[in-house]
């Protein structure tokens, strides 16, 4: 037994972030930790990394008993953590990053950066990530920071590994990429825990799992043994479909219209159009320029060539403001940064980009409606609307990004990676109110990479590759097909270099 | 635990309030206490302004300089024959101008407020010896004497300005549109872009408005010496951005409130006055202001560390 945990409890101030938690790993498996939202998957990651340290309970390192006050003294017996949330300086390198608190020096006791970048560029080769080592952290989308997360955790010898959502932002390629390295370590002996909302993922990486729900252990068995739907029963509490599938509409009016768009370097000469009513997906390989796409649109990047319509309108889109005012919302790829202000509470988030005010004075009744409204139909979980918004667990963080564009009613809605983070419950409640936008008369554009998720939801699906429109195909389509046109270059289509 | 930390700046007030009636008989006597009041006036009606600034991530390094022009084109006017209250005007509009000034640079040129402000510390200060030739201004009318030192029923005048001031920036915080989205820039700039909020519009408003509330600290500090002094405000930035910090304004943005800085500014006035009555050579003084500020944000980092 590699480590054990026995009714570990921690709060914050009066909240109950693990009330039980109790966990055993042996060095060789992989173990999943699963839990709604919230559930104190994190939590319970950060008190055995020794980021957090528990206000009861028992925690055993190879059958003794310890307490580490901070992460170094949790590294010294081997355990490292990938952070659900980006940990990394910004304006270092890659190479820096990999290397932050342990730097390799030479024999002057000077930092040897020379050293450093070779074995970062090896680590990078060896498990094929797109990366360069000299590249700064904040360049990298939310998955390239991921990678270096995991360069970071696997260079040095670890007996204990956390992944604390370490997919929820990679491709296809990745992610298989991860799961080597998973498996890898496993074979060496490691122990690894793996904290997931993709179900998908689960069969082909776990052994056994533990299920977390209200910051206590509810389950623990083999993963051979154990079924999805017991698992979800177990998660959540009752019973859930785990499938969704949405009746489509009958689409109204054109609300967005995009011609020819092209926004250098990653988006070329892309026409669309949604109807009110109107899912639409958009399906492509990581760096296909969907991202991009949406960017350009809502005014974040300047198109070189293109126009928009919105509702029927020619509109030009010079910044964020201009698209807001013109009804088109973007909810970001990358929620920290972008989405949510931390340390504000809840409540000024959801009114962030509509604040309810005559002549300039807030009405904060209005408000306070707003908010409560917004917490109960996304279901926020939360103490009250006045808590910061960063205190919150991942899923419900994002939540609250989208709760902002709900709450403005905004047309038009681009979703960047909707579902990116969430459970399995809160997944179906964030299609939920896509479906009743929609219903309500939005249209909408969803980015995902993931797939099975873009067929239960989507009208039609629409393939980005290289920064172009490869093709359209209908709801009703299957993954295969979608990936042929996201990574086969079709005949007719010239190489570019 | 948390409560007592979150009260730190007001007990540590009443704590000095207690020491140094015990200490010094000379402290607790209306004259004393009125003169306390009148010279935390000016840097509490600066430090106003301030507020907000940091709240939105940013910085004021000019206020000091600002001020000394504020006060210089006022009492210019006055000495031009103009009315006291046009010259006061003259005297706020001037800040509220510079203050543009720093906004307008900070937003369209896209440089960081601490190198624009730096910039405008020097500029300002430049500027004023240049018009006034590097001589204070001497002929003003005496009754602009009341701004400063006049009292309304018993109480100093700028007590009542600065109660009215605070309590319209308090408004601006807590009430209006302007107020939400300083805290919104200030806390994720970011953010606030992506949720379509005119960021360069507002982080302009907020220099503006700093910018008049120094100009008539500016006004403020030349009728309390009769003169329009090029060279007043010197090192003012300091007093106006402790007193924020020490009321715990974060300067990473995003934290701050009218009551915390307002009790930081009287922290920092006792402390100088107490220093005076005690006959503590105004050298020290500065030392024990550097340390009281390093101290203030090293308890305030402390209980945030905690509360993660
Ligand atoms: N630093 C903190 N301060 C206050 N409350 C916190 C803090 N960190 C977590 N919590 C609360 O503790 C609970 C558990 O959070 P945790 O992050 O462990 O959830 P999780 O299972 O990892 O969820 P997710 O799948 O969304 O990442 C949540 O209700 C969260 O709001
Ligand atoms: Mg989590």
């Amino acid at each position: 037994m590699l480590l054990e945990l026995k009714g570990v409890q921690k709060r914050f101030g009066g909240v109950v972030a693990l009330r039980s938690g109790d966990l055993s790993i042996n060095a060789g498996e992989v173990h999943l930790v699963m839990g709604e939202n919230g559930a104190g998957k994190s939590t319970m990651m950060k008190i055995i990394a020794g980021l957090y340290q528990r206000d009861g309970g028992e925690m055993k390192w190879r059958g003794e008993s310890v307490n580490f006050a901070n992460p170094v003294e949790a590294a010294k017996v081997g355990i490292a953590m990938v952070h659900q949330e980006s940990l990394l300086a910004p304006h270092l390198t890659v190479a820096e990053n990999i290397f932050l608190g342990r730097e390799l020096s030479n024999r002057f006791g000077l930092v040897d950066r020379g050293a450093m970048f070779d074995k970062a560029r090896r680590l990078i080769e060896e498990h094929h990530f797109p990366l360069q080592a000299e590249w700064k952290v904040e360049r990298l989308s939310p998955a390239g920071k991921q990678l270096v997360e995991i360069c970071r955790a696997i260079q040095h010898g670890t007996s204990l590994l956390i992944f604390d959502e370490p997919t929820s932002s990679l491709s296809e390629a990745e992610t298989h990429e991860v799961f080597k390295i998973v498996r890898t370590l496993r074979d060496r002996g490691t122990g690894v825990i793996y904290i997931t909302h993709r179900m998908d993922e689960l069969r082909s990486v776990g052994d056994r799992v533990t299920i977390l729900r209200d910051g206590e252990t509810v389950h623990s068995e083999s993963m051979s043994t154990l079924s999805t739907s017991s698992m979800i029963r177990y998660m959540v509490g009752r019973e859930v479909a785990a499938l969704y599938s949405r009746e489509p509409v009958t689409p109204g009016e054109e609300l967005l219209r995009v011609h020819n768009l092209t926004s250098p370097p990653s988006v070329k000469d892309v026409s669309l159009t949604v109807r009110a009513g109107e899912i639409v997906g958009m399906a492509g390989l990581v760096g296909a320029g969907r991202t991009e796409l949406c960017r350009a649109i809502f005014g974040l990047d300047q198109p070189s060539a293109g126009q928009i319509w919105v509702g029927g309108e020619h509109v030009s889109i010079g910044n964020p403001r201009d698209a807001v005012r013109h009804g088109v919302a973007l909810i970001p790829e990358d929620r920290q940064k972008t989405g949510l202000a931390r340390e504000l509470p809840i409540s000024w988030n959801v009114t962030l980009a509509g604040v309810p005010s005559k002549y300039g004075v807030l009405q904060h009744g209005v408000e306070r409606e707003i908010t409560a409204k917004a917490i109960e139909r996304l279901r926020i979980r939360c103490d009250s609307g006045a808590q910061k918004a960063g205190r919150l667990s991942g899923g419900n963080q994002q939540k609250v990004v989208i709760s902002k564009w709900v709450s403005r009613g905004a047309k038009v809605f681009l979703f960047d990676e909707p579902t990116r983070g969430i459970d399995i419950g809160a997944k179906v409640e964030v299609f939920e109110v896509m479906d009743e936008l929609a219903r309500q008369g939005a249209a909408i554009l969803m980015v995902s990479s993931e797939l099975p998720e873009l067929l239960q939801v989507a009208d039609r699906i629409l393939v980005m590759r290289q920064g172009r429109l490869a093709g359209e195909l209908p709801g009703r389509t299957t993954q295969e097909e979608i990936m042929r046109l996201a990574t086969l270059p079709s005949s007719g289509t010239e190489l570019e270099l | 635990m948390k409560t007592v930390q979150r009260l730190l700046p007001f007990i540590t007030l009443i704590i000095l309030v207690v020491a140094l009636s015990i200490a010094t008989p000379h402290f607790l006597t209306a004259t004393n206490l009125s003169s306390v009041v009148r010279q935390t006036a000016v840097f509490n009606i600066m430090a106003l302004g301030m507020t907000l600034i940091i709240i939105s991530s940013g910085v004021d390094l000019s206020v000091g300089s600002i001020l000394a022009m504020g006060g210089l084109m006022g009492t210019m006017a006055m000495s031009k024959g103009q009315p006291i209250l046009v010259g006061v005007l003259v005297g706020i509009l001037t800040g509220g101008l510079f203050g543009l000034i720093n906004g307008l640079a900070i937003t369209r040129l896209n440089i960081s407020p601490f190198i624009v402000t730096l910039g405008t510390m020097g500029i300002v200060r430049g500027l004023a010896l240049v018009v006034s030739n590097g001589l204070p201004v001497h002929e003003i009318p005496k009754a602009f004497s009341y701004l400063g030192e006049g009292t309304v029923l018993g109480v100093p005048f700028v007590l009542l300005l600065l109660v009215v001031c605070a309590f319209l920036v308090h408004f601006l915080l807590d009430h209006t549109r302007l107020g939400r989205y300083t805290f919104a820039i200030g806390s994720n700039q970011d953010a606030a872009i992506y949720a379509g909020i005119p960021v360069k519009f507002h982080t302009t408003a907020i220099y503006a408005i700093g910018g008049l509330l120094t100009g008539l600290a500016g006004m403020i500090e030349a009728s309390r010496l009769m003169t329009g002094q090029p060279t007043a405000g010197q090192g003012y930035e300091l007093q106006a951005i402790a007193a924020v910090v020490i009321g715990g304004g974060s300067l990473r943005g995003g934290e701050g409130s009218v009551v915390g800085t307002l009790i930081g500014g009287f922290i920092m006035g006792l402390l100088a006055n107490g220093c005076d009555l005690l006959g503590i050579n105004p050298y020290w003084q500065q030392v024990i202001i550097g340390a009281v500020i390093i101290l203030a944000v090293s308890v305030d980092e402390l209980r945030k560390r905690r509360a993660v």
